[in-house]
């Protein structure tokens, strides 16, 4: 048993750039990130619309190599994406990608071949509409944030539906927009619950164990949640979207801190101002964390100017070394964070 | 010998900064491997020009036709104070005023020259949807053509007995002039100009007859497009087209062989249809970008910077290297650009004044020296 | 004209057209008060933020325009205060700033923003907050602007084309008020001028601009402007600005040709010499001016009606509006705002700083083409929410078949009212009966009758007359 139990974080480093063309180092929206059993991490890309072409998941590691990406571009056709949400490993290291647009699941290798597909648009048993988050456990059961239906679907690895649960509202065991979905050592199942503020724990028939916060921007509160981790010592990483910040919680639910983002310049943005010199003198003399005038106080628009900070922070993911991840789509980075 | 009135311009636009230094690569100068250390062309893979300078592989069919004496390359072309940002760059390419913000396109201009009274609504076409600045002129025609096949009214009514009977019933509706009121009466006569001139434009595909097989990408099949307006004999005189996106900040390599692999099979394939069609003489293609990019890689693509390149091609050209190669030496960098050499109007007063015959100066508001590459 | 036609004008004018249940609830408060409640907007009921950046990453991130351009275009279709986006629209083409040279989209919404909360009070306080406000400055050099050498740019402009024109001043007027706002500029505004020039994301995308005020880069000395004399700064500039009969009379044209008619008669001059005096009646509030230009016998005549042409925004909004769509988060919107641009108006991105030309100039024939082929698109479509409802009001009225005029006369009045020429409606008619029998109250799923009036309303948008406000 490992009896360092992380107390706190601390701030490794950032990985990433603005990506403008199709392929090669760098990011264009990242939406969600895994990272395998060899330690390499998979982005997911979603990609504004003028690049929609350059649909991919992109692999890097920490010593920001960037080994490869694939996809198969921009569309409904087998292996193609259009608003891809979330992805998650099963026990094969296959990549299980979900779409929110084509409402459906899509499998690839981890090398990137596209292996299969399933799910259709529905209400009904085994259907969903705009799948969102999606996890898999140890069981290969997988997992997916059924967002219109407001509803947690469970399948096999193949699509057949398992069970299910959950409505729309905002009492305990509804949803509302359910987004990001984890689960922990224990088989408890995190849901993001984004519309209604909060995160949900179940176990894996549903059964309702905890709720963490609510809407606000205080220590104890979330706004519009979009993705959450948990780590070895049970320690909750919940992405608070509309807060642009990480919101940190203990085992029982309780608030430990929050972090802010606190970006630095990742090796391809060095990179980047070598060959462009002229930017990194301007840079230099500039204050990057400005006073921002009042009708400028909301999170959105304070990280929209202050580069280090969280701007978009749609997803988390704790590897097996506890180490964080957090996947950026404004700035298209990921800011990582190890145990202190 | 082809008489003024026939002669036609076909401008191809390459949208996001041609990177030229591995278009046209010196790759004879060791200092080109130094600042380029990831994304170069090999010595073995450049197709040679001279001992100094060769083509990318990627533009073999270009290759080819510079060989046989029909591409003029026009070697550090820009203008002065250079811009780096895509919009505004291309808008000084369009409007030829680097210094002011122009509102008149030159090639609209060009168009007004040829066609003063606008008689023949297909004068200019532009194959995309909305319209380029450089064909942008009040009062002015021209016809964007977004699909040549499918261009018109009602193209998203499927039925087309239906469409028919909307394109009749629009035909009424905006014929006739009542007298009345001048903006009812203006919106009827251009209706009824667009309706006349998407039914021209549709004949040409179906008069089209070809040995040549266009490849299935977008600059190919614009390309095909401008042939078979071309063929048709509308009176069409200028053609525009766009590739992109050539804003190659990472990745490179792959992406810019890929696009030049389009480009120059697209304009190989468009040059052999019209020597198919025995009308080489009339056409030449203008190939530019809106600057090209920084003499130094950031270890996956390039960045925006300066000074770029140009091509003339066409049986009427006298082909070879035109301006100067500028020196990527650093003590001779604009800020770790290529310097230009000479200004882009020099090429457009040249294609004005010795192509199509016209005064240039009013077109690109003043004088600028004529290069010699088009033959008498 | 009737009540419902007049009702249907204000809210073309006022706003982007509305449906028909909306202007059914209009005419149930009354004219007067509509144009109280247009001019008094309340909460905007949009699409919510949270929902358009959950799925749209372009809009979340604003990194390139075509996001901005899509968002901008979510608030002006699902807006219930239509007049706070249509005098942002206004606004926008008047005080024009563009993409090309700022590359930077954020700034630009935020300026249209910046009109939406101050667009309807004050001139002086509008004014003073365009002269603030961060995309302005560095579109019109403003971060250039310095004690030492001072850049005349914003100066100008100021006076020439947002607040009096030309032959209110001199060239002396220009180079003082240019003194009075130097020091006006942008945080860290070297490096974010050098971003725009070159349009930089890296390494991390954009970052966005706020107004800084530079005291020791501000010219303190006496200056002589427009007769008057004083240590004035931006904001004492502005104040004598808008005491001149020039701004007064500039404001009140434009806002006429913008809500009234593309062309000024003399029957409108008398309307715009109403708005000058409330003008200063009012001292300067804007939507004091709206209201008398609004109420006026003029603006009410049938003179009036029809007598704009539409602009690609109005004209793209509208039908969006009418047909329904785009009323949640949808894929589609990106190119809708691409559409604006194919019609010669994209949104955001004004050709110069003189805005668009509007009226007839709005119209040639690559844009009529792309204008037609929108409008009967979205109305075409038999399964959009709006046709749906404006179907369902027919079958209501002519319960069962319609005769071809009925369905003409129907959908005529349905989707507007919009009032026709004879021979537009002889077209329409034509292509009406063609289509054969028309049968509506029927739960055959294969009965085409739905189709029918669709493809009728693509007619009636393919007109001379639908271009017109």
């Amino acid at each position: 048993m490992n009896l360092k139990v992380p107390e706190r974080l601390r701030y490794l480093k950032t990985i990433g750039i603005v990506n403008n063309g199709f392929n090669g180092r760098g990011f264009a929206n990242p939406y969600d990130i895994v990272v395998s059993r060899e330690g390499n991490m998979f982005v997911l890309n979603r990609c504004d619309p003028a690049r929609r072409s350059a649909i991919r998941i992109g692999v890097c590691n920490l010593n920001e190599d960037y080994l490869y990406e694939f996809g198969y571009g921009f569309g409904d056709g087998p292996g193609q994406m259009v608003w891809p949400v979330s992805l998650a490993f099963d026990s094969l290291s296959r990549v299980l990608v979900t779409d929110e647009h084509n409402n459906r699941v899509t499998l690839f290798t981890s090398k990137g071949d596209y292996v299969s597909h399933w799910g259709e648009c529905g209400t009904g048993q085994g259907q969903f509409d705009g799948p969102a988050g999606i996890v898999i456990d140890e069981e290969d059961v997988v997992f997916v944030a059924d967002q219109k239906n407001h509803r947690i679907q469970k399948y096999s690895i193949d699509g057949e539906f398992i069970g299910q649960w959950g409505e729309r509202g905002s009492s305990e065991g509804q949803f509302d927009l359910p987004w990001g979905i984890t689960i922990d050592r224990q088989g408890k199942v995190y849901v993001a619950d984004w519309r209604n503020d909060r995160v949900q724990v179940f176990d894996k028939n549903g059964e309702i164990k905890m709720v963490i916060g609510s809407q606000g921007d205080g220590e104890e509160n979330l706004n519009r949640p979009s993705g959450v981790s948990v780590d070895s010592s049970g320690d909750v990483y919940v992405a608070d979207w509309g807060n642009e910040r990480i919101q940190v919680f203990g085992r029982n639910g309780e608030f430990k801190y929050t972090l802010r983002g606190e970006a630095t310049l990742s090796q391809w943005a060095i990179d980047f101002f070598a060959s462009n010199p002229d930017e990194m003198e301007q840079r230099k003399i500039s204050n990057l964390e400005p006073e921002l005038p009042d009708h400028l106080l909301t999170a959105y628009h304070i990280s929209s100017q202050i580069e280090p900070f969280f701007w978009g922070p749609v997803s988390v993911h704790v590897d097996s070394e506890d180490k964080l991840y957090v996947v950026e789509s404004n700035r298209h980075r990921v800011q990582v964070y190890e145990p202190a | 010998m082809v008489t003024s009135k026939e002669k036609s311009l076909v401008v191809m636009q390459l949208s996001g900064g041609n990177d030229y230094l591995n278009t046209v690569i010196p790759y004879g100068d060791d200092e080109y491997y130094d600042f380029r250390k990831t994304v170069h062309i090999a010595q073995d893979s450049v197709l040679p020009i001279d001992s100094t300078y060769g083509f990318n592989p990627h533009l073999g069919p270009i290759k080819r036709l510079y060989d046989e004496g029909k591409v003029a390359v026009i070697n550090g072309i820009g203008y002065d104070n250079p811009n780096r940002s895509h919009f505004r760059s291309m808008d000084i390419w369009h409007t030829a005023l680097p210094d002011e913000i122009g509102t008149e396109g030159w090639l609209g201009r060009v168009i007004r020259e040829i066609d003063p009274k606008g008689e023949n609504v297909l004068t200019g076409v532009n194959f995309g949807r909305g319209l380029p600045r450089a064909l942008g002129v009040r009062g002015v025609p021209v016809a964007s053509v977004g699909n040549l096949e499918t261009y018109g009214l009602f193209t998203d009514i499927e039925d087309e007995e239906t469409r028919n009977l909307a394109l009749r019933a629009f035909a009424h509706m905006y014929g006739g002039v009542q007298g009345k009121d001048p903006v009812l009466d203006f919106l009827g006569q251009t209706g009824t100009d667009a309706l006349k001139g998407a039914d021209i434009l549709r004949t040409a595909p179906q008069q089209y007859s070809s040995t040549i097989e266009y490849a299935s990408n977008p600059i190919s099949q614009s390309l095909r497009s401008v042939a078979q307006v071309l063929f048709a004999d509308l009176g069409t005189r200028v053609f525009y087209t766009q590739h992109g996106s050539f804003d190659t900040h990472s990745g490179e390599l792959i992406s810019h062989a890929k696009l030049w692999d389009e480009v120059s099979s697209g304009i190989g394939d468009f040059y052999d249809d019209l020597k198919e069609h025995g009308r080489e003489d009339e056409v030449i293609i203008l190939v530019f970008s809106e600057f090209g990019r920084r003499i130094k890689d950031n270890g996956s693509g390039t960045d925006h910077g300066s000074g770029g390149v140009a091509f003339i091609i066409g049986s009427e050209i006298k082909g070879g290297m035109y301006g100067q190669y500028p020196s990527i030496k650093e003590a001779d960098q604009l800020e770790g650009d290529l310097r230009f050499n000479n200004d882009f109007r020099s090429t457009y007063s040249t294609i004005i004044e010795s192509w199509f015959g016209m005064d240039a100066i009013p077109i690109v508001n003043g004088s600028f020296e004529k290069f010699d590459f088009v033959s008498k | 004209m009737s009540d419902l036609a007049l009702m249907a004008h204000l809210m073309r004018r006022a706003g982007f057209t509305a449906t028909r249940d909306e202007l059914e609830e209009y005419l149930a408060e009354g004219y007067e008060a509509t144009v109280e409640k247009l001019l008094n907007p309340g909460e905007p009921g949009n699409m919510p933020d949270d929902l358009i950046r959950r799925y749209h990453v372009d809009q979340s991130e604003l990194r390139q325009l075509d996001g901005a351009g899509a968002y901008w275009l979510y608030r002006m279709i699902t807006t219930q205060n239509p007049l706070e986006e249509k005098i942002a629209l206004f606004w926008h083409g008047l005080f024009a700033t563009g993409y090309s040279k700022l590359n930077q989209a954020r700034a630009l919404l935020n300026q249209i923003d910046m009109f939406r909360t101050y667009g309807l009070g004050s001139f002086k306080t509008l004014l003073v907050e365009l002269s603030k406000d961060p995309a302005m400055i560095i579109w019109l050099d403003n971060n250039d602007n310095h004690k030492d050498a001072i850049n005349e740019n914003y100066g100008r402009e100021l006076l020439e084309l947002f607040s009096m024109g030309i032959g209110s001043y001199t060239e002396d007027d220009i180079k003082e008020c240019a003194k009075a706002f130097t020091g006006w500029t942008v945080k860290n505004s070297e490096y974010m001028a050098m971003r725009a020039s070159k349009d930089s994301i890296w390494p991390y995308g954009r970052i966005a601009w706020h107004y800084e005020y530079r005291e020791d880069d501000h010219d303190t000395s006496s200056k002589s402007f427009l007769g008057e004399e004083g240590s004035f700064d931006g904001e004492d500039v502005i104040e004598i600005i808008v005491r001149q009969e020039a701004a007064a009379r500039f404001l009140s044209t434009r806002l006429f040709q913008f809500f009234v008619a593309d062309v000024v008669t003399s029957e409108g001059e008398l309307v715009i010499d109403e708005m000058v005096r409330e003008y200063f009646e009012s001292e300067y509030e804007i939507s004091a001016v709206l209201r008398v230009m609004f109420n006026s016998e003029y603006f009410k005549s049938d003179t009036a009606r029809y007598a704009r042409v539409k602009g690609p925004v109005e004209s793209v909004v509208g039908t969006a509006r009418i047909a329904g769509s785009y009323a949640e988060p949808t894929i589609a919107v990106t190119d809708l705002w691409a559409q604006t641009m194919y019609m010669g108006q994209g949104l955001l991105a004004p050709p110069t700083v003189e805005g668009w030309h509007e009226g007839m100039e709005w119209i040639d024939s690559g844009a009529l083409v792309e204008r037609v082929n929108f409008a009967a698109k979205e109305l075409g479509n038999p399964d959009k929410p709006g046709v749906q409802s404006l179907i369902n009001r027919l079958t209501e009225q002519y319960a069962g078949s319609p005769s071809p005029e009925e369905m003409v006369d129907g959908c005529l009045d349905l989707v507007g009212p919009i009032e026709v020429a004879d021979r537009t409606r002889e077209g329409l008619i034509h292509f009406a009966t063609s289509l054969g029998e028309v049968i509506l109250d029927t739960d055959d799923p294969s009965s085409d009758g739905r189709k029918k009036v669709a493809d009728t309303l693509s007619m009636i948008a393919s007109t001379r007359e639908y271009q017109l406000a």
